[in-house]
C-alpha cells in the first residue's frame, strides 16, 4: 500500500470551496449573480494562461488575443449566422488553438522578453485586423446581438442558469488541468520552469511541451471567449484589447501562477475588486491599484502560495522503495564514448579545440584543467546543450551529432550540472521522480486517462526513494529540495541522474561545496556505481577527491588535450603543471 | 354621482401637472478614466448640472459610476444600478460599444437610458430604451460636409479618421454626404489612438492635393493633427469632428495654430449666444471651474427633460420612456424630440477659430438637417 503523498490542506481547500458555493447565494441580485458569471469566465481564461505563464514560465502577452478571437467566433456564428452554442463553442476553441499552433513554430523558439514582445505583435495583429475587417467583423463598433447559449432549441437565460453554466465549465476546467498538472506530466512542467536545461538532460521534449502549454492556454482563453460573449451579447474590439491581458496577467499572479484554486481566487477577487470600490467614483482606480500592489507585495506567491505557506503541508509519508525495472543493455561496444577532433568556439575564443577522447565502460575518467579550460564546454557539446562547428561525438557506437540532450540523455547518458538545477519547491523524491517521465510513460493521454491518483507518479516516487536511499538519503528525502543542505541536493541531482538508468554519468564539479566527510561519502557512492557498471566522467578541481577514484586522467588546457594517463602520470606530467602553476620563469 | 366623477376626472387630468414632490433615481455611469474621459467628465457634469436644477419637488438620487471603456465594465454598472431599487432613468456612456452592451440589459430591464453617444449604430436596434441628446452622426456629417462643400467650396477633401467606433461610424457618414454634396475624397487614412507622429499621415494627405482636411478623431489626435499641420504649414482649411469644439482640446493648442479650423459640434457653449447659454456657461464654471462643452449641454439638456417628464408625474421607468418618445422638450442648445428611434436632436452647428483667441465663434447653424418631420 502506498502512502500517500498530498495530505494537507485540506480544511482550508475545502472551506474556500463552501464560500464559493455561499457566495451568489447569499449575493444573488442580477448584478451580482452577473459579475460571478464574469469571474467564472476570467477563472477559465486564467486556468488556461497558468499553463503558457506559471507551467512553462514563459510570460506569453496572447491570452487576451485568443480570448478576442475565441469571443468573435462565437459572435460571428452567433450573430450573422444563427449557429447555437454546439457549433460555435467547439469553433471557439478550435481556431484559437489552430492559431497558436500556427505562430507557434516561430516564436516558441524565443527566450524571455523577446517572446514576451513576439506574443504581444501577434495580440495586435490580431486587434489591427479585427478592426479593419469590417464587413466581417463590424470593425470597431463590434457585433451586437449575439444570442445567448442555445443547445438544441433551449435557451439558457442569464441569472442563475448562465452562471451555473459557466461554472461547470470551470469545474470542467478545473478537472483537466488538474489531471494534466497533478501527475508525474505535470512534474515535468515544473522542472521545464524552473530549469530547461536539466528537463532536457533528464530525457524531457521542452519543446513539444511548451508547444502544448501553449495550445492547452489558447484552447481555455477560446472556450473563455465564446462564453464571455454569449453573456456579454455583444463583441467589440475591446476583448482584443491589451487590458484583458493585463487583467489576466494580474489575476494569476494575485492568486498563484501555478495553482488551480488560485485562478478562482485570483479571477472571483480581481473581478469583484473594482466593483467593491466603486463608492470610491474616480478614485476607484487608484484604491485598486494600491490593493493589487499590496496583495503582489505581501504574497509574492500568489494569495493561495500565501495560504500553504502559513498552513504548511503535513510532513510526506514516504512510498515504498521500488528497484527501478532492469533497461535493455546497450550493444557492449568499445569505446562506450568515442570523441574526435571536437571544435567549438564562442566568437573569438576557441572553447574546445580539435579535442578527441575515449572512454572504456566501466572507467572512472578525471577531466581536469584550469579554469576556462572548455571542461564544461567539453560536457555541454557531448550532452548535446551545445552544437559543436566540427568533430564528432559517438556514444554506444552511434553518432550523437545533431541529437537534442532530451534525445541524448534517454539514450543513457546523464549529467549532472555545476550549479545545482533542481526545484527548489519540489522535494527531494519529486526531483527525482520527474526524470522517470520519459520511461513511465507519462504525457498527455495518460495523464487525462488515469483514474483516481496518477499511477506513473506513484511508481516514479517509490522508484526515486530507491534510488535515493542508494546516495544514502533518509527521511529527508520527503523534504522540499530548497530546504536541503549543499550537500544533500548534490546527492539529489546525483540521484536524479541516476533515473535514467545512465551508461555513462558525466559529473561536473561534484564535490564542489562539499564537506571533507560528505566528500568521502560521495567517493564511496560513486565506487559503489561504477561496481554496478556506470562509466562516469567527472569533471573536477578537488585532487584529493578525484586522484583516488580516477582510473585516468584527462587534463584540459585552452580547449586542448594535454596530457592523458594514469593520475600520477598525469599529475608528474610537466604541461599540466605548466597550465596549472606558469612557467618557471613567469613564477619568478 | 355625476359630479363626483367629474371632478374624480378632473382631478386624475390635472394631477400629472401639478407639481407635488417626486422621486427620481438617474445613476450616471460614464467613462471618467481611459481615452474617453474627457468626454465623460463632461457627461457627468451636465448630468449633475441638471440634477442641481432639478424642477422645484423633484427630489433626486443619483450616484456616479466609471464605465471605463470595456463595454462589460458598463454593463455591471448598469446592473448594479438597476439591482439597488427602481431607476427612473439611466445616464449612459457615450462610448458607442459600451451602449451596444447595455442596450439589451436597459430593454430587459425597461430602463430608459440618457446618452449624447453620436456613434455607432445605437439607434437603429429598435431598442425603445435608447434616447441620444447629441445629433448622431447622420446629422453632423451632414452639416461637417456641407459647410466644407457650401461655405469653403471645397471638391477635393482628404479625410483623417481614428480607428475606433467613433472614427468609423463617421467616416461612413462623410464618405456618404461627400459623395452627395460632390467632394471627392482623394486621400484618407485612419489613424489609432495611441499614435503621436501625425506628421506621416499630413504629408500623404497634402500630396493628394486636396482642398480641404476633414477630421474625425478623438480629442487628443485631433489637437496632434492641427498642432503638427500649422508646424508643417499645411495651408489647409481644417474642418474637424466635434472634438475639437471643446474647450480642453483647444486649450492644448496656441490660438494661431487654430486659426483656419473649424468643427462640427451640437452647440458651444463657451460661445454663448442666448441667455439660457450664458446662464448654463457661467453656472457650470462655478460649479465645476471648468469650460462646458457641447456634450455637458447635450446632457444638461437630455437629463432636464427627464426632471421635467418626473415633474409631470412621471413616476417611473416606464413613464419617463413614454414622455422621451413622445414629447418634446426646449433645451439650452436645442429643441429635442424622438425621430421614433431615440435620436432626440437634429440640429448641428459649425464653430470656427480666429487664430485670436481659443473661443471659437459660431460660423454656420443646421437645423432640422435631415428633415424630420416628426
Amino acid at each position: 500500500m502506498i502512502a500517500t503523498l498530498q495530505n494537507g490542506r485540506h480544511g482550508p481547500l475545502a472551506l474556500g470551496a463552501l464560500l464559493l458555493v455561499a457566495w451568489p447565494l447569499v449575493f444573488s441580485t442580477p448584478y451580482d449573480l452577473r459579475v460571478f458569471t464574469l469571474a467564472g469566465i476570467y477563472a477559465l481564461l486564467v486556468l488556461g494562461y497558468q499553463f503558457v505563464f506559471g507551467h512553462a514560465g514563459a510570460l506569453a502577452l496572447t491570452q487576451g488575443a485568443f480570448f478576442g478571437l475565441g469571443a468573435y467566433v462565437t459572435g460571428i456564428l452567433g450573430a450573422r449566422y444563427g449557429q447555437g452554442f454546439l457549433v460555435t463553442f467547439p469553433l471557439s476553441i478550435a481556431l484559437p488553438v489552430l492559431l497558436a499552433a500556427v505562430v507557434a513554430a516561430p516564436v516558441l523558439r524565443l527566450e524571455t522578453h523577446y517572446f514576451a514582445l513576439a506574443t504581444l505583435g501577434i495580440a495586435q495583429v490580431l486587434l489591427l485586423v479585427c478592426l479593419l475587417a469590417e464587413p466581417l467583423t463590424g470593425g470597431a463598433n463590434g457585433i451586437p446581438g449575439v444570442p445567448g447559449v442555445e443547445i438544441l432549441g433551449l435557451s439558457l437565460p442569464r441569472g442563475w442558469p448562465l452562471l451555473l453554466f459557466v461554472w461547470a465549465w470551470v469545474i470542467a476546467g478545473a478537472f483537466v488541468a488538474q489531471r494534466i498538472t497533478g501527475g508525474l506530466y505535470g512534474k515535468a512542467f515544473q522542472l521545464m520552469r524552473a530549469s530547461a536545461t536539466a528537463a532536457q538532460c533528464v530525457g524531457i521534449d521542452i519543446a513539444r511541451l511548451r508547444l502544448r502549454t501553449f495550445l492547452f492556454s489558447a484552447a481555455y482563453a477560446g472556450a473563455a471567449g465564446a462564453l464571455f460573449v454569449h453573456t456579454l451579447r455583444v463583441v467589440s474590439p475591446e476583448a482584443l484589447e491589451f487590458h484583458v491581458m493585463v487583467a489576466v496577467l494580474a489575476m494569476t499572479v494575485v492568486g498563484g501562477r501555478t495553482r488551480i484554486a488560485g485562478a478562482i481566487v485570483g479571477a472571483v477577487l480581481l473581478v469583484h475588486l473594482p466593483e467593491w470600490f466603486r463608492f470610491l467614483e474616480s478614485y476607484y482606480l487608484i484604491a485598486y491599484g494600491v490593493a493589487l500592489l499590496a496583495m503582489i507585495v505581501l504574497a509574492p506567491d500568489g494569495l493561495v502560495g500565501e495560504l500553504e505557506r502559513r498552513w504548511p503541508q503535513a510532513p510526506e509519508t514516504l512510498p515504498t522503495a521500488e528497484p527501478l525495472p532492469p533497461r535493455s543493455k546497450l550493444i557492449p561496444r568499445e569505446p562506450l564514448l568515442a570523441v574526435s577532433d571536437l571544435r567549438k568556439r564562442f566568437g573569438g575564443v576557441r572553447a574546445v579545440d580539435g579535442v578527441s577522447l575515449a572512454l572504456k565502460r566501466g572507467e572512472i575518467v578525471g577531466l581536469i584543467g584550469p579554469n576556462g579550460s572548455g571542461k564544461t564546454t567539453l560536457i555541454n557539446v557531448i550532452t548535446g546543450l551545445l552544437q559543436a562547428e566540427n568533430g564528432a561525438v559517438r556514444f554506444a557506437g552511434e553518432p550523437l551529432g545533431g541529437l537534442r540532450p532530451d534525445t541524448i540523455a534517454r539514450r543513457g547518458l546523464a549529467r549532472t550540472f555545476q550549479n545545482l538545477d533542481l526545484v527548489d519547491e519540489l522535494t527531494a523524491i519529486d526531483n527525482v521522480a520527474v526524470a522517470r517521465a520519459a520511461f513511465e510513460g507519462a504525457g498527455l493521454r495518460q495523464a487525462l486517462l488515469a483514474v483516481g491518483r496518477d499511477p506513473t507518479l506513484e511508481r516514479a516516487r517509490r522508484q526515486a526513494r530507491f534510488l535515493l536511499e542508494r546516495i544514502g538519503l533518509g527521511e529527508e528525502m520527503g523534504r522540499p529540495c530548497g530546504d536541503l543542505p549543499h550537500g544533500t541536493r548534490r546527492r539529489v541531482e546525483i540521484a536524479r541522474a541516476l533515473a535514467l538508468q545512465p551508461s555513462l554519468l558525466l559529473l561536473d564539479e561534484p564535490a564542489a561545496g562539499l564537506s571533507e566527510s560528505e566528500q568521502a561519502d560521495l567517493a564511496r557512492r560513486v565506487e559503489i556505481l561504477r561496481d554496478d557498471g556506470i562509466t562516469m566522467l567527472i569533471v573536477e578541481h578537488n585532487m584529493p577527491f578525484l586522484m583516488p577514484l580516477a582510473d585516468r586522467l584527462i587534463c584540459l588546457n585552452v580547449g586542448r588535450v594535454i596530457a592523458n594517463g594514469t593520475p600520477e602520470e598525469v599529475q608528474a606530467d610537466p604541461r599540466v603543471i605548466e597550465a596549472y602553476l606558469g612557467r618557471r620563469g613567469e613564477q619568478a | 354621482m355625476r359630479r363626483f366623477i367629474a371632478l374624480a376626472v378632473g382631478f386624475l387630468t390635472l394631477a400629472p401637472v401639478s407639481v407635488v414632490a417626486a422621486d427620481a433615481s438617474i445613476p450616471v455611469l460614464v467613462p471618467i478614466t481611459g481615452f474617453l474621459s474627457l468626454e465623460g467628465t463632461s457627461q457627468r457634469n451636465g448630468a449633475l448640472l441638471a440634477i442641481k436644477n432639478a424642477p422645484a419637488g423633484v427630489r433626486v438620487t443619483y450616484d456616479v459610476s466609471d464605465t471605463g471603456v470595456a463595454p462589460e465594465t458598463a454593463v455591471n454598472a448598469l446592473e448594479r444600478a438597476i439591482s439597488r431599487g427602481p431607476v427612473t432613468a439611466v445616464v449612459a456612456s457615450m462610448l458607442g460599444t459600451q451602449m451596444l452592451a447595455m442596450l439589451p440589459v436597459a430593454q430587459e430591464n425597461k430602463v430608459p437610458l440618457v446618452t449624447v453617444s453620436g456613434t455607432a449604430s445605437i439607434t437603429e436596434r429598435n431598442n425603445p430604451y435608447v434616447f441620444r441628446f447629441f445629433p448622431g452622426d447622420a446629422v453632423v456629417k451632414a452639416a461637417h460636409i456641407r459647410y466644407a462643400a457650401e461655405e469653403l467650396r471645397a471638391r477635393r477633401a482628404a479625410l483623417i479618421y481614428q480607428t475606433t467606433a467613433y472614427g468609423q461610424s463617421g467616416r461612413q457618414h462623410l464618405q456618404e454626404n461627400a459623395h452627395k454634396a460632390g467632394i471627392e475624397i482623394v486621400f484618407e487614412e485612419s489613424i489609432e489612438v495611441a499614435v503621436r507622429d501625425m506628421s506621416p499621415v499630413l504629408g500623404k494627405a497634402k500630396a493628394a492635393n486636396p482642398d480641404v482636411l476633414l477630421l474625425h478623431l478623438h480629442a487628443p489626435s485631433t489637437a496632434l493633427v492641427i498642432r503638427q499641420a500649422a508646424a508643417m504649414n499645411l495651408r489647409l482649411p481644417i474642418v474637424s469632428g466635434s472634438a475639437m469644439h471643446q474647450p480642453p482640446t483647444a486649450a492644448l493648442l496656441e490660438p494661431a495654430e487654430l486659426a483656419g479650423v473649424c468643427a462640427e459640434t451640437n452647440a458651444s457653449p463657451v460661445s454663448g449666444g442666448t441667455p439660457e447659454a450664458d446662464r448654463f456657461l457661467e453656472q457650470y464654471r462655478r460649479e465645476f471651474n471648468a469650460e462646458p462643452d457641447g456634450f455637458a449641454l447635450g446632457q444638461y439638456d437630455g437629463v432636464m427633460m427627464v426632471l421635467e417628464a418626473v415633474a409631470k408625474g412621471a413616476s417611473n421607468a416606464a413613464a419617463v420612456t413614454q414622455a422621451l418618445s413622445t414629447g418634446s422638450h426646449k433645451g439650452v442648445a436645442m429643441t429635442y424630440r424622438s425621430d421614433g428611434k431615440g435620436n432626440m436632436a437634429h440640429s448641428a452647428v459649425i464653430v470656427c477659430y480666429d487664430g485670436q483667441t481659443r473661443v471659437p465663434r459660431i460660423a454656420k447653424r443646421y437645423d432640422e438637417i435631415l428633415a424630420v418631420t416628426r
